[in-house]
């Protein structure tokens, strides 16, 4: 029998990698309704590699699920839509890294039971190991408890399916290594590291079909705040990290080797 | 008042791991500040006579979980384990390493016990309340938190504090009875790349970290990726280095330019990368931007060689920037280390 | 090259898309244009006369092509009369539009040379000394704004911020889609009627020969084709190649404009709302300005003419000095950069102006020769330009007509020939000529025109872009050729750029880098620039003929990338690194010579990538 995976990614959105970001109390950032934003990196390479086993595995599904504030959602989107076919879901909500990641979690969990069509026993909930906003690595870990899952992947690099329906998952851990577990079947939640596909050229077509949803998803996305479930700062400080540096500019490469040679040594 | 549970898992020799004994020690120092009482949790497919030494003159009840499926991390196995031990300490603080295995199953757990997670902590102290250090790295700043829910998990980060030292007497473990889940997965092993020294060793004492100008067109106009490739692998060898790199670097495989064959996501260092852990680090031909540099904030000393004496490190980034032609210099460094050797 | 490229890719399969109207290039040309158009849209609901021909039973279908990676990409820190702008948005002025302030203070300077080193006529020299101890900070005020540079009423804007919130406005209509990131190639051409465009093709060699993951750019097929894509874009350009221009029309000035968003110190006197307009100094031909947007962001920038006849020209570097003059370091010496970007501006006005319409297509913006270059002004007249079509467009839907040259005249070109943009083309077509002659006769001419709304103005033919660009050794006449050969030799050794080396025997000071304000190009390329480029596209800068690069002296395409990506290369071309290019296109008019006697040497085609920078 063919194996059907309804594959949900769930991917925050984050300020361009390219961007210079200045904290500002709050703790919020400066501005950053102001900066483009992308899709998290971490749970982009989840997004490509979903779409990749649902167009392995015909009748597969892939949605897209993001908690953002709508405005910035939509143009996020414009890029993404054009990367992989998917549906999108969109829980309107509020941005950055300094929201609690348990709440977030609660949020997107309600979101993904009700999405329409949805089975449950074929569900493979991907997103990114961690967020690259808030860095926690808590939030899909919550998600999957939440809707009952007990197969749990996280730093995953690589998925391959068997044609009875099991999987090996090959998960990072530490020492640059990789622990390789197999997995009789869904549901499973995977936390994406960064996977082995490149990113999708741009396609059109793929944009224009998937835009069909977008701007509906975007229309009723649900709006959701996010209790902080007694989360304070009790203070938020910038890093102390200017060193003096030195600059050597007149030494030849054979004396600065040595120089290195020598620190090394030390 | 508050229950301190910590727990700990063992590493492949058998014996608790170093990290989880830096957690043993965390656990002593905040539970002495804020009278708390301390326990440990141990997670293990049997307890080797280690582990009783290790916790040795340890003043905490010390509990167990045991069960031959816990000889390998899995999420169903370590959560059950896990979460027997918090109930039986009736934990309302959770402090744990930050390991690949207690990261992946212990926000899970606090959520199946009404408890939160934060994770990726530095440093703790007790007081009227118990504050905890962590970094956020996207938004650069360090912030410190609080929280009054509990069970309150705490997941630190390796290398942030001493680890538990031994002293006198063994302590009497304690035995957690646990039911354990039917398993869905079946762990099949580890597949560690064939030579060490392309990867992030955590042992070795210098991280030397490949930027993208490596592949870049050099002053003759010409891309040198076989030297370059010759360089590194030359200076890793010599001078028993971890590698890591930058992330253009490794971005480059998919484009179809000049890339080092041995480097791979896995050795990038920075936001979207690894954070390791060297007394020493050597840059050579990256632009020392800031998402690359938050992955050296435990890297200690710092050099850095580079063409442009405006590059992110001359900018209190780095201790010393060597404004010269990486290649050249390497070339000479990896002479002059043979000739040591 | 182009023309292979072209034959090579007839035999490509590509696969295609029926749309109604495609549109190329997002700025405010087709912010205006797609506004007015969603909005009609909008309100005519279930109009079946609006309905999709291309996908019957759907609603329009109409999408825009974008080669930048995000809308808020673009490049301009731009004071505007706002005008059309105005009549679009009634309210803008308190909608949340970041960057945005009404103007609330204008002035002129006429900025003395402040360490004698400028290339100054005996006149201007003369007028520096005379002027000298009446002026503070070596700036003479004007005592008042000539009116044809007034923009009191007008708004101060960031030009990817005010992009980034109109095309979420219009977005939200969902009658639109806006597709960043999607460089489009060329127009699809049958005969002289304009069928749709071709997209670029992806996972391409630099080259553009088919590599990994190749996809080749898809047809987009639509009844109307509507071409936004600036001064250098590739659709523009191919309309330009195919069709010719207008009998007499050609485009010969342009000018770059090069700025920083700086924040400055918060004790700064400056008060958002002020605006500058600057002449005189770097060099006598280089206007500049300063504009105070709020939260302490101030854009402050210089433009280079293609009538500065300097072969080895570098806007950073002027920018620098211009930054540093005592007017703006006062304001500026502990501002941070936070932003950073170039453009090119099409300054040829109605000289320039292409056919703005055929069947099938209009063009729209800056590209259809709408900057009005005598009240220096673009934003505005471009946006005015896209509304004119929109409403053209919705009058030709309703009444079943179809995108014929003719009908389109009648509908986009009649109303565009009675609006005060056109009014304003004319009044400024020859205010600009006295320029090649001098800066004096320059302002002296672009004053009257201004002043009689273009009624004293001398006609005249500029000489080509290429023909400005004066010989290396001939300007530079007065310094031993061994001097300059040293400074050629250091440039081709990437030591030195030309222009450094022959400012500095010119005797212009060092610039001091500060790490933060003053830093070398390559870092204002990292810190304040952000470019970033796709993979897997094609190069999109080209040498055209390899022996005439061969024997250039001038390498003024070197000297004039903003970004650092044109450098000397080791082969007979300069070298061209993708990732660097912030699309400006100087590249396409700083070249001094031309195998035809039309165009340059440089091809600049259809890339991806660019600038990242939010606050330009």
């Amino acid at each position: 029998m063919a194996n059907v995976f309804h594959i949900v990614v769930c991917s925050g959105i984050v300020p361009d990698p390219l961007q210079t970001l200045e904290p500002a109390p709050g703790p919020t950032l400066k501005n950053e309704m102001m900066l483009p934003a992308v899709l998290d990196p971490w749970a982009a390479s989840a997004l490509y590699e979903g779409a990749a086993l649902a167009a392995k595995h015909a009748g597969s599904k892939l949605w897209l699920l993001s908690l953002g504030p709508k405005a910035k959602l939509q143009q996020v989107m414009m890029t993404v839509g054009q990367k992989v076919p998917f549906e999108f879901v969109a829980v309107d909500g509020p941005l950055g890294g300094f929201t609690d990641a348990t709440s977030t979690a609660a949020a997107l969990a309600e979101a993904i039971a009700a999405i329409p069509g949805l089975d449950r026993t074929k569900l493979l909930l991907f997103g990114g190991w961690e967020s690259a906003s808030r860095g926690a690595g808590v939030t899909l870990q919550v998600a999957g408890e939440l809707l009952g899952i007990s197969d749990q992947f996280q730093g995953v690099d690589e998925i391959k399916v068997a044609d009875d329906g099991s999987f090996e998952v090959l998960e990072r851990i530490e020492g640059g290594r990789h622990q390789q577990s197999r997995c009789q079947g869904t549901p499973a939640v995977l936390g994406w590291a960064t996977g082995n596909l490149p990113e999708p050229r741009n396609s059109p077509q793929v944009g224009m079909a998937n835009m069909r949803g977008i701007m509906p998803a975007l229309q009723k996305a649900k709006s959701v705040k996010l209790d902080a479930n007694s989360l304070t700062y009790a203070s938020v400080s910038l890093p102390k990290q200017q060193r003096e540096t030195r600059l050597v500019r007149d030494l030849s490469p054979d004396e600065i080797a040595r120089e290195i040679v020598q620190w090394i040594a030390e | 008042m508050d229950n301190i549970l910590v727990l700990t898992h063992v590493d492949e020799s058998g014996a608790l791991s170093r990290a989880s004994l830096e957690s043993v020690a965390a656990g002593v120092e905040l539970s002495a500040a804020i009278g708390a009482t301390l326990a440990v949790g141990v997670v293990a497919a049997e307890l080797s006579a280690d582990i009783p030494a290790q916790l040795a003159g340890l003043n905490a009840r010390v509990l167990a979980a045991t069960a031959a499926e816990l000889a390998e991390p899995r999420f169903a196995s370590d959560a059950a384990a896990c979460e027997a031990l918090c109930r039986h300490a009736s934990a309302t603080i959770v402090l744990a390493p930050g390991s690949s295995r207690f990261t992946r199953v212990l926000p899970a757990v606090a959520h199946r016990l009404g408890g939160v997670t934060d994770t990726h902590i530095t440093a703790l102290t007790g007081g009227t309340q118990v504050e905890a250090t962590r970094w956020y790295y996207r938004q650069r700043v360090e912030a410190v938190i609080t929280r009054t829910a509990r069970p309150w998990f705490l997941l630190l980060d390796a290398g942030t504090r001493t680890p538990y030292a031994a002293k006198g007497t063994a302590p009497a473990i304690e035995a957690v009875a646990l039911a354990m889940p039917a398993l869905r997965t079946q762990v099949l092993g580890i597949k560690a790349p064939k030579q060490d020294e392309q990867t992030i060793r955590p042992d070795a004492k210098l991280l030397f970290v490949a930027g993208a100008g490596w592949t870049k067109k050099q002053a003759d106009g010409q891309v040198h990726a076989a030297e370059a490739e010759q360089c590194i692998l030359g200076f890793l060898k010599v001078a028993d280095s971890s590698l890591g790199s930058s992330k253009s670097l490794v971005d480059q495989s998919g484009e179809n330019q000049a890339v080092l064959k041995f480097m791979s996501h896995l050795n990038q260092i920075g936001q979207t990368g690894a954070t390791p852990r060297h007394a020493k680090g050597l840059s050579t031909c990256c632009h020392g931007e800031e998402p690359h540099v938050v992955g050296w904030r435990f890297v200690n000393e710092r050099r850095a060689i580079n063409l442009d004496a405006n590059c992110g490190w001359a900018r209190g980034k780095a201790d010393v920037v060597y404004i010269a032609d990486a290649f050249a210099v390497m070339q000479r460094v990896n002479a002059l280390l043979s000739e040591k050797k | 090259m182009s023309a292979e490229l072209n034959s090579e890719q007839t035999e490509v399969e590509r696969q295609q898309m029926e749309v109604d109207i495609a549109c190329v290039g997002f700025g405010p040309a087709m912010g205006g244009f797609l506004t007015t158009l969603t909005r009609a849209l909008a309100e005519a609901a279930g109009d079946p006369a609006l309905e999709s021909h291309a996908m019957p039973g759907m609603p329009l279908q109409v999408l825009c092509y974008e080669r930048a990676d995000d809308l808020a990409a673009g490049v301009s820190g731009v004071v505007t009369a706002a005008r059309a702008i105005r009549q679009s948005f009634p309210q803008i002025a308190d909608a949340a539009v970041p960057m945005l302030t009404p103007v609330t203070s204008e002035k002129v300077f006429y900025l003395l040379d402040p360490h004698g080193h400028s290339r100054r006529s005996l006149v201007l020299r003369a007028a520096d000394v005379l002027l000298k101890p009446f002026v503070k900070d070596a700036a003479f005020a004007l005592p008042y704004t000539p009116p044809f540079l007034e923009k009191h009423g007008g708004l101060i804007l960031s030009i990817g911020q005010f992009n980034q919130w109109v095309g979420t406005e219009l977005m939200s209509t969902g009658l639109a889609q806006i597709w960043p990131g999607t460089p489009v190639a060329e127009a699809i051409f049958d005969g002289r009627a304009v069928k749709g465009v071709r997209l670029a093709d992806q996972g391409v060699d630099k080259y553009g020969a088919p590599a990994e993951g190749y996809m080749p750019g898809m047809d987009v097929r639509a009844a109307l084709t509507v071409v936004g894509d600036g001064p250098v874009g590739a659709v523009g350009q191919s309309l330009d190649r195919t069709l010719g221009l207008p009998a007499g029309h050609a485009t010969r000035e342009w000018a770059l404009g090069m700025k920083f968003v700086v924040e400055l110190p918060e004790d700064t006197e400056l008060q958002p709302g002020t605006v500058w307009h600057t002449f005189g100094y770097p060099e006598p031909e280089i206007f500049g300005f300063l504009y105070v947007h709020p939260d302490r962001l101030c854009s402050v920038g210089i433009f280079i003419p293609s009538w500065l006849g300097d072969p080895a020209r570098t806007a950073y570097r002027y920018l620098q000095h211009y930054m540093q003059h005592p007017l703006l370091w006062r304001h500026l010496e502990k501002a941070t950069m936070r932003s950073w970007g170039a453009k090119s501006l099409a300054e040829s006005g109605l000289h320039g102006e292409p056919y703005l319409c055929g069947d099938g297509f209009a063009r729209i913006g800056e590209g259809s020769g709408s900057t009005n270059m005598l009240t220096g002004s673009g934003v505005d007249e471009a946006w005015a330009t896209g509304t004119q079509l929109a409403e053209g467009v919705l009058e030709l839907l309703k009444a079943g007509k179809p995108f014929t040259q003719e009908n389109l005249d009648a509908a986009y070109v009649a109303r565009r020939r009675q609006s005060w943009v056109e009014k304003g083309a004319q009044a400024a077509k020859e205010a600009r000529n006295g320029f090649h002659s001098g800066v004096i006769s320059g302002l002296i001419g672009m004053g009257l025109a201004g002043l009689t709304n273009g009624a004293l103005a001398a006609a005249a033919t500029p000489p080509a872009a290429h023909e400005q660009i004066s010989p290396l050794r001939k300007f530079f006449a007065r310094f031993h050729s061994e001097k300059i050969a040293e400074a050629q030799q250091a440039a081709r050794s990437g030591a030195r750029t030309l222009h450094d080396s022959l400012l500095d025997l010119r005797g212009w000071p060092a610039i001091p880098y500060d790490g933060r304000l003053l830093v070398t190009q390559q870092d204002a390329l990292l810190m304040g620039g952000k470019v970033q480029a796709a993979a897997g596209f094609a190069d999109h800068v080209r040498f055209r003929d390899p022996a005439l690069c061969k024997a250039c002296e001038e390498r003024t395409c070197v000297s004039m990338c903003s970004g650092q990506a044109i450098t000397e290369g080791e082969g007979t071309t300069p070298a061209f690194d993708r990732e660097k290019c912030i699309h400006c296109g100087a590249c396409l008019w700083n070249c001094a010579h031309s195998s035809d006697g039309r165009r340059a040497n440089v091809d600049f085609n259809a890339g991806s990538g660019g600038l990242h920078s939010a606050e330009n």
